[in-house]
């Protein structure tokens, strides 16, 4: 038993870590709610681009509340410059709304949608 | 994004990463690592380093590294082990520096040593005469061994012609209060023995021994928890300890 505990215990814990480092590449499956977020960003550029704006501002919210849940899981297992990233184009977007700019909300969403397909790469 | 809590997860994934691969790696001990152990340990742990604190990149990428690194490490050992040839040339040979009580200038050269360095050495093993050096190894790992000329070897009881009792090995019986079965298995004595032992030392329990061992002439060394000493020897030489 001891032995197998000595062979087991670091097997068991490489699994584990190799799990947690490449847990983005799970996250990101539609099994576990992955498309979420790009599906998110195709519908607000859809909104953006019908000038729907106070439509948009509240589906910028939802989307930064589900980008923030999303972020917990994914921390462990992406680069922090693409979760700055995505942060920083939230920001720019929020404003674009204010300003009712559609060119710039359309680029901010498409750099989002960008940085979220490298996330993990 | 906490990174404070990342950097907790990405250590204990470097830390035990680390302590995996080189437990796999090998036993070398580290006066036994030659110039590129050292090298390959240091590389390893700087990219163990990188995985814990390199936040702007993935942790994956330098555990894959990590992994190559360590692998590549075990390959070697495994080649060096199974191939001479391969030993010779991946960890280097011995270079004889000194023979017969010359100094080998062209040794000396290719093994990149001044002559004041093989003195320096020479010292560290307490020869500070040339004249009484026979011959004188660089090691692979850089060190220096030495064989001193017939006249100033230490005297043995060899060459007394003296008989000497065989030593054998201290057995640890006890250690922080709890018994050692096997080893008292292996001396063949049991619990009993060793409790007529202790009771003659004035102990009724194991609880109150903090060291207990079997010496090879049959004697046992016993030290207490409580060692009765009043005031021990201070061999510091300030005023202390702050």
């Amino acid at each position: 038993m001891r032995k197998f505990l000595v062979t087991a215990i670091p097997v068991l814990s490489i699994i584990l870590f190799v799990g947690i480092m490449l847990s983005d590449i799970l996250l990101k499956t539609p099994l576990l709610n992955g498309e979420v977020i790009p599906d998110s960003i195709d519908e607000l550029i859809q909104i953006v681009q019908s000038e729907e704006w106070d439509k948009a501002a509240a589906k910028t919210k939802e989307l930064e509340q589900k980008w923030n849940k999303a972020v917990k899981l994914f921390q462990f297992s992406s680069e922090r410059d693409e979760i700055n990233f995505f942060n920083v184009n939230l920001a720019r977007l929020k404003g674009a709304i204010l300003e009712r700019n559609k060119t710039l909300a359309v680029i901010e969403l498409k750099e989002a949608h960008e940085h979220w397909d490298k996330l993990g790469q | 994004m906490n990174e404070g809590l990342v950097v907790v997860v990405r250590s204990v994934i470097g830390f035990f990463s680390l302590l995996i691969f080189t437990r796999i790696i090998g036993k070398e001990q580290i006066s036994q690592l030659t110039f590129f152990d050292y090298v390959l340990g240091i590389t390893i742990g700087s990219i163990a380093a990188s995985l814990t604190t390199d936040l702007s990149s993935r942790a994956w990428p330098h555990w894959v590294g990590l992994l190559v690194w360590a692998a590549l490490g075990y390959l070697m050992e495994v080649i060096t082990l199974k191939w001479r040839y391969a030993a010779k040339v991946l960890e280097g040979e011995p270079d004889i520096i000194i023979m017969n009580g010359k100094i080998l200038e062209k040794s000396l050269k290719k093994a990149k040593y001044r002559a004041s360095d093989i003195l320096e050495l020479l010292r560290n093993q307490g020869i500070f005469n040339l004249n009484e050096v026979s011959y004188a190894i660089i090691e692979s790992n850089g060190k220096l061994s030495v064989l001193k000329k017939p006249e100033n070897q230490p005297l043995t009881p060899k060459t007394m012609n003296i008989q000497v009792k065989d030593e054998g090995m201290s057995i640890e019986l006890i250690y922080d209060g709890i018994l050692f079965t096997e080893n008292l298995t292996q001396i063949s004595k049991n619990k009993a023995w060793l409790m007529e032992q202790l009771k003659a030392e004035g102990i009724n329990d194991i609880s109150e021994v903090f060291l207990a061992v079997f010496n090879p002439d049959g004697t046992l060394y016993v030290d207490k928890y409580d060692d009765h000493i009043q005031k021990p020897i201070d061999v510091g030489d300030y005023k202390g300890p702050f």
